[in-house]
């Protein structure tokens, strides 16, 4: 028996006999939390006791995550009626009280730029979305379309940061880190949580991505997300040394386990036997991960609904038929940062690139996922740190070097499986699309909402730090309803 | 409520609870009768009820306040000695769903022993009193009546006066071995060579081990090793995070800090100078650098980053780091609105952030490429670099006085009346310029780029976008005369932002322009621009350094002219063609995509005018006539637009000294420091909104604090000397919590980073109270607090674990057994480099670049601002210190694991085990070339197997391997020899991993044999333990 064990036993036979008799000194002893991880050995990441809260209605998830913003104006946020003001300004009064970024708070003319490319009906539903986007229209009955996000952040890191962690400061764990804390893991082959990057080819959107975004914070660190690098070694340190073979690796592990074990019965210290269950894993990891990154298992007809770009390794379509193959092996928080949005100035040619880099890839992974039975438990979420202005950046009659500046106060994003009312919309934008008139949901009422989606309930799933009871949705953040079914 | 009422009311509550004799609970006090069952409640109370029912009266339900004693009397909530009277019972006990407190709706549930907790406290008379960590510590008796065992120090008494209340041994004193390694890894952070296992073991003397502690408290390695924490909690980089992630040279103020502690700088001085050394009479260059700890933050320079906002979140983190550092509390929450739980008021926390608010800085960093400072900053060196600087400097003043004699001679007053004759006739306004297009006639791209010539007589760039390119471009020339050279950039579609540059911005940085005819170089006077970006001007295209250049972002998508103007009208015969090179040396692709060049014969190409209107008035006005303002105006503009030759020449002299100084500086790091020199009014921010600013507030402390004597200075440096006051509660608890915390693992406050009214009790209250009194009173010494603790019973025990306490206290608070841990990763590191003999000991400077996979800033690469390409180093940097490993903000180093990552302060350490750790210590190359260095050393210093075999272990571990373990060593280097052997080529391929170099003479095979089992050594548990 572990000594962990006994102290549990210890915790567990005093809270069953407490009575009139307990001494005061048990009683403060009772009153400590015991938030321990699960015994050593044990497969994958324990949950929390109590967790989940409620029913879940999904249990994992996958960020598909469009680093610089995605125009919602270009994209998802059908304004018919702009059309015919192209080059009008955008009203003073519209304009009034919402933040700007420095880059367009003095410009001194604020013309309306009309979605540059027309929407079209799709699915069922007729949703009405950019022709750019005809694999994600073909998916529209699945998803439901967030139209009214609302960010305070008009920086790309302090924006990406509130969304991942509740605050704009780095500092704070991720999204993905709470949901590991709080509900473990089924996998120790693999991390529980799982990072990876893709870029737009042109390398044109200068959006970095950064430790904190799928970091633990004050949690421990073994909730963080583990990065899958798309170079080099899929993991940090992944590989055997050059000329050490496999079997004399086993052999020294053994080695190594059975001094630690001569030294766990001289010591009695449990975290040996954590150490050694640990080392372990990193073995059975060495296998697992590249046997999860070896796709030529998967058929023709699977690749080609990625589209072309899954054959090249760290592309966005590469990383959403990986996500499905983590998801699959039991890892249940997938968090894929693309980068190539930020189009302040080449809105007229990188829109359409990166339609194409990411419309394929995020239809078929939803698509894979249904056919596969996994999507109605999955929660699939696309969008970005905030959206665009309506009025141009730059000078609206050269075509070749203007965009959109950085707008928070309303934009677009998406949710499929886990519970989110497919084909529908959530939200109204005001013909201008510059401020919500109807049902507003903050990041942090998403946040509540995809923590609830997974049988948590936000305001619940704290962590004490600094005196705080720290949660994923700082002070605020209520459920929305309406999105999910 | 102020300090002396509040030690007035301990006191009685003190009284009280003596008179009840309580008995205590196992993590409250055991040694204090204070804070019994009060103790135990208040936490309960504030996690559940005074978010409703606290401080805070907006959010304060019921007019109920439960934070205080008036308000449980009221209402009849509590009803000491009478829990059946009492409403706090009723409702806690309550199975109404309207009446249940906490509501269901809050999420929050008591259990039911906190109720039962709760019930009894107002049975017993429910005292209450202040907190006890607001009360100033009074040094308490030492427990009596235990019996003196020899080698006990005043620590030990009260460790085992809880120890017997609890019926528990204290454990026998740990082997000295295990001894000797924890106390060399606890206060110099490195391993105990072979020799110094041997010297102490032979050292049979009583103070054996009280010399081993002052050898080690004497090293310069102490510094090294008790600086770690301290950078923690001073969120200390090498980087501001953020986009761009530019570079910074704090590392300054690192050597500042590893060198206070190796000098044992009182705490007092450590803390006034690191909040305030900018501010003291005379400060000296080393205390404006300690002040940089204030200016270790995170900075934002995102393109359309708001200044103003992120200097508010930069000062919020000094708020932030002070209080959790010093003051043990998280002001943070005042931010918005009063502290939920303790007694800060928003008011106390803007007062406070008064103090840091008079920093002339913008919020942003300035500068492009690897370096990006947010001024204050001061130019540091050693003393010679600061002596040539000086030198510098004064050449630069002389150089400056001689142009301001050389404009009040005599000489050039006539000059200027001669001038001023001599323009009598000259015509006014700017002059059209009529310029002639070049045609290309042959064009060359160095690095392979394709230059086509379009029918508007622009130039293009296609095809390959090399990082660096110079054009060389012949040209027709139609003139006859040369006085200007023009230069159009032509924004084009074909460029990133439709930009006329190929930069990723649609930028071009032109870094140099030469022309030259039938091979004669025209010399460029002066050069013009209607656009230049900041730092890029247009004079840097002809200037004598290749690397200044002049660019036009973010304006990249209009046309802009730049505009050459000769030193002297140039003939030429229009059949000879002119052949201009364009240089682009800035990298990452920063060349033009299209241009246009042309010449011009105008006397005045850059388009100035021969004088202006309104020095032509003054000039037609009599000399006699002329009002004072008119002088000042005419004399400035001859020396502007006609100086003398002697006036060129001393100007021209003091722009290059001026340069010679600039560039000097630029080479020696710029440490960000605080400075007062901008007094702002603060004013409290709703909802710490910096747009919703509301009433003005004065800088202050915290009213339930002791308050700042009256003489006080109302700066920083008041602050400071009040944080290390004698009547001043916290600091010297939580840094004596934070110093036992290092060497225990757990503070005797577990919560390290708050005291406040939701922290953790105390394990020893008494204990704590005694050595931050102790600490206080002995002058601050650093060093003295660490000798005592090192020197204690309790910290020489041994760490096994026991089965008679380890179900009852599994963290082992109660202190029965030696701290033992794993070792933070900087250590490993450090102990593989150490045993190897790999290690570089030198201390201090500039951060270095140790192996890391060659991709791990990939991330970033993103940008193409500056390279980030990770510039590992070579030689011995490689085997440098952990401490000095450049510490990237936005990536931290792939093989520190469970690091901080120095974005905000931390002061507790995070342990955890996790697979990614053992495939870290397993693969990387930093470990893999240790065992192979660590292998061929005791190959060489060993005959035989198992001596080898046992000096490895023996280096890594401290001890000799017994012999079941050399039993498993043995076989795994039969195992790996019998591998290796089977294919020798593994065995060079093993041996490959690092640059340090190997001896060829070793046999490949058995040398790899040994290096793979030192590498299993080093990932023994015992290994990487202190234990």
């Amino acid at each position: 028996m572990s000594i962990e064990r006994t102290r549990r036993q210890f915790f567990g036979h005093s809270a069953s006999t407490l009575g009139a008799g307990i001494g005061i000194a048990a009683l403060a002893g009772l009153l400590k939390q015991d938030l321990t991880a699960a015994a050593p050995g044990s497969r994958g990441l324990p949950a929390l006791p109590g967790l989940p809260h409620l029913p879940p209605k999904a249990r994992r998830m996958i960020v598909l995550w469009q680093g610089g913003a995605p125009s919602q104006v270009d994209l998802f946020d059908h304004k018919p009626g702009l059309a015919s003001r192209r080059l009008q300004e955008l009203p003073e009064s519209v304009r009034a009280g919402t933040r700007l970024s420095t880059m367009t708070a003095s410009q001194k003319k604020y013309p309306i730029l009309p979605a540059i490319r027309p929407f079209r009906a799709y699915g069922q539903c007729e949703r009405w979305l950019s022709e750019l986007l005809p694999h994600t229209g073909a998916i529209a009955d699945d998803i439901c379309l967030v139209k009214t996000m609302q960010t305070e952040a008009v920086n790309h890191a302090p924006g990406v940061t509130l969304f991942m962690t509740g605050s704009q400061i780095p500092g704070r764990p991720s999204l993905g880190a709470w949901a590991t804390y709080g509900l473990g893991s089924v996998t120790s082959e693999l991390p529980a949580f799982v990072v990876m990057t893709s870029a737009d080819r042109g390398k044109t959107c200068g959006q970095l991505f950064f430790d904190y975004y799928w970091g633990s914070g004050f949690l421990p660190s073994k909730y963080q997300g583990v990065r899958f690098r798309s170079e080099g070694e899929p993991v940090l340190y992944l590989k055997n040394p050059d000329g050490l073979s496999a079997k004399l690796r086993r052999g020294l592990l053994d080695d190594i386990a059975a001094l630690n074990k001569r030294h766990l019965n001289a010591f009695g210290d449990p975290e040996i036997d954590t150490r050694i269950a640990q080392y372990e894993m990193a073995y059975r990891m060495q296998t697992s991960v590249p046997d999860l990154l070896d796709i030529t298992s998967e058929p023709e007809s699977v690749l080609a609904m990625y589209g072309p770009d899954v054959q090249r390794r760290g592309s966005f379509a590469r990383n959403c038929l990986l996500a499905r193959r983590l998801i699959e092996r039991g890892v249940g928080f997938v968090q894929l940062m693309h980068s190539g949005w930020d189009q302040h100035g080449n809105l007229s040619t990188q829109l359409e690139v990166q339609c194409r880099d990411t419309d394929q890839p995020s239809a078929a992974l939803v698509r894979d996922l249904k056919q596969r039975g996994l999507l109605d438990d999955t929660i699939v979420l696309w969008g970005g740190e905030f959206g665009r202005t309506v009025f141009v950046q730059g000078d609206i009659n050269n075509k070749n070097a203007h965009g959109r500046d950085h707008f928070g106060a309303c934009y677009s994003m998406w949710l499929a499986g886990g519970g989110f009312k497919g084909g529908t919309s959530y939200g109204e934008t005001d013909e201008f699309c510059y401020k919500a008139v109807q049902d507003p949901v903050h990041v942090h009422d998403l946040q509540a909402t995809i923590l609830r989606q997974l049988g948590i309930e936000h305001e619940k799933l704290t962590f004490r730090y600094q005196g705080r009871d720290f949660r994923l949705t700082d002070v605020h953040g209520k459920f929305v309803n309406g999105m999910v079914s | 409520m102020s300090g002396l009422v509040v030690r007035k009311s301990f006191r009685c509550v003190l009284g009280l609870l003596i008179l009840f004799g309580w008995i205590n609970p196992v993590f409250a006090a055991a040694d204090s009768g204070a804070s019994a069952l009060a103790g135990a409640v208040r936490p309960i109370l504030s996690a559940n009820c005074f978010h409703c029912h606290g401080q805070d009266p907006v959010t304060r339900k019921a007019k109920l306040r439960l934070d205080t004693i008036e308000g449980q009397r009221a209402k009849a909530a509590v009803v000491p000695g009478q829990p059946e009277k009492s409403e706090l019972i009723r409702r806690i006990f309550s199975k109404d769903i309207d009446e249940q407190m906490p509501p269901p709706d809050s999420h929050r549930t008591l259990t039911l022993a906190q109720k039962e907790v709760i019930r009894r406290w107002v049975a017993s008379g429910a005292p209450w009193e202040s907190h006890w960590a607001f009360v100033p510590p009074v040094r308490p008796e030492l427990p009596k009546g235990l019996g003196q065992r020899s080698g006990g120090n005043p620590i030990d008494a009260f460790v085992r006066a809880r120890l017997a209340v609890e019926s528990l041994k204290p454990s026998p004193e740990a082997d000295r071995i295990t001894l000797l390694r924890r106390v060399t890894f606890d206060l110099i952070g490195l391993p105990p060579t072979p020799a110094e296992v041997e010297a102490f073991l032979s050292d049979k003397s009583s103070d054996a081990y009280e010399r081993l502690v002052d050898r080690l408290l004497a090293s310069p390695h102490y510094g090294e090793r008790m600086a770690l924490p301290w950078l923690d909690a001073a969120r200390y980089a090498d980087s501001n995070g953020f986009q761009q992630d530019g570079d910074t040279h704090q590392w300054v103020w690192r050597d500042w800090v590893v060198r206070a502690l190796n000098e044992n700088m009182p705490f007092d001085r450590f803390t006034i100078e690191q909040l305030a050394g900018d501010l003291l009479p005379e400060a000296t260059l080393s205390q404006k650098v300690a002040s940089g700890f204030n200016r270790c933050h995170l900075l934002n320079g995102e393109g359309g980053a708001i200044a103003e906002e992120q200097r508010n979140v930069v000062v919020f983190d000094r708020v932030d780091v002070t209080s959790t550092a010093w003051l043990g509390l998280t002001m943070a929450c005042a931010q918005c609105h009063d502290h939920k739980y303790d007694p800060i008021t928003q008011r106390d926390y803007y007062r406070m952030f008064a103090y840091f608010n008079n920093v002339p800085e913008t919020g942003v960093p300035s500068g492009g490429g690897q370096y990006r400072i947010a001024d204050p900053a001061v130019p540091h060196g050693t003393e010679a670099e600061l002596a040539e600087l000086q030198r510098l400097d004064d050449l630069v003043s002389a150089a400056r006085a001689a142009v301001e004699t050389i404009e009040r001679s005599a000489e050039t007053i006539a000059a200027q009346s001669q001038w001023e004759k001599s323009m009598a006739s000259a015509s006014v306004g700017t002059n059209k310029v009529e310029w002639q297009n070049l045609e290309a006639l042959e064009l060359k791209s160095m690095g392979g780029a394709t230059l086509d010539k379009l029918r508007d007589d622009s130039i293009l760039a296609t095809g390959k976008s090399p990082d660096r390119d110079t054009y060389t471009l012949v040209l027709t020339n139609r003139l006859s005369l040369l006085t200007g050279l023009r230069l159009q950039t032509i924004p084009d579609g074909r460029f990133p932002g439709g930009g006329a540059g190929r930069a990723d911005s649609g930028n071009a940085v032109l870094t140099d322009l030469t022309a030259s005819v039938a091979g004669n170089r025209i010399v460029f006077r002066h050069a013009t621009a209607d656009y230049t970006q900041a730092g890029f001007n247009a004079a840097n295209v002809i200037d004598a350094d290749k690397a200044s250049g002049w660019a036009f972002y973010p304006e990249t998508a209009k046309p802009h002219t730049l505009l050459l103007a000769t030193e002297s009208p140039v003939a030429i015969r229009p059949s000879d063609p002119l052949t201009v090179v364009l240089d682009f040396q800035f990298k990452q692709a920063h060349t033009l995509g299209r241009f246009r060049l042309s010449t011009t014969t105008n006397a005045n190409p850059t388009g100035r005018a021969q004088i202006s209107s309104n020095a032509l008035a003054i000039l037609k006005t009599p000399v006699e006539s002329r009002s004072t303002n008119d002088v000042t105006a005419m004399r400035d503009y001859f020396l502007t637009n006609s100086p003398p030759s002697a006036l060129v020449a001393a100007r021209e002299t003091a722009s290059v000294r001026k340069k010679e100084r600039d560039d000097y500086r630029a080479r020696l790091p710029r440490v960000m420091v605080m400075s007062d020199d901008k007094p702002r009014q603060t004013r409290i921010l709703e909802r710490g909104n910096y747009e919703h600013p509301r009433d003005s507030v004065t800088s202050g402390t915290p009213g339930f604090l002791p308050p700042l004597p009256p003489d006080a200075p109302t700066n920083r440096l008041g602050l400071a000397r009040w944080l290390v006051s004698a009547e001043h509660p916290l600091a010297a608890r939580v840094v004596v919590n934070r110093t036992w915390q290092t060497f225990f693992g757990l503070g005797l406050v577990k919560t390290s980073e708050n005291f406040g009214i939701q922290s953790d009790p105390p394990s020893h209250p008494d204990l704590l109270d005694w050595l931050a009194v102790e600490f206080r009173e002995s002058g601050w010494d650093m060093k003295r607090l660490h000798r005592l603790i090192v020197t204690s019973a309790t910290y020489r025990q041994s760490s096994r674990f026991r089965r008679d306490n380890v179900a009852r206290d599994p963290e082992n608070r109660l202190l029965a057994r030696g701290p033992r841990f794993r070792l933070p990763s900087m250590f490993l590191r450090d102990l593989a480099l150490a045993s190897s003999g790999l290690l570089d000991q030198r201390i201090g400077g500039k951060p270095v670049y140790p192996y890391q996979p060659k991709d791990i800033w990939d991330g970033l690469s993103i940008t193409k601002e500056r390279d980030f390409t990770y510039p590992q180093s070579k030689g011995p940097d490689l085997w440098r210190r952990s401490l000095y490993t450049f510490w990237r903000r936005t990536v931290a180093p792939g093989n520190m694991f469970d690091a901080s990552a120095r974005q905000v302060c931390k002061v507790r350490p995070d342990l955890t085990s996790t697979p990614m750790h053992a495939l870290t210590m397993l693969n990387d190359v930093t470990w893999v070339e240790a065992g192979r260095a660590l292998a061929e050393r005791v190959m060489k210093a060993q005959t035989g197997e198992e001596a080898r075999l046992s000096e490895a272990f023996l280096r890594v571990c401290a001890r000799s391997p017994s012999s079941e373990d050399m039993k498993i060593l043995r076989r795994s280097l039969a195992r790996a020899r019998t591998s290796f052997t089977a294919d020798p080529a593994t065995a060079s391929a093993y041996l490959k991993a690092g640059d340090s170099p190997r001896d060829a003479t070793l046999d490949p095979v058995e040398h790899a044999a040994y290096a793979s089992v030192c590498l299993a050594i080093y990932n023994l548990d015992e290994a990487m333990t202190k234990e």
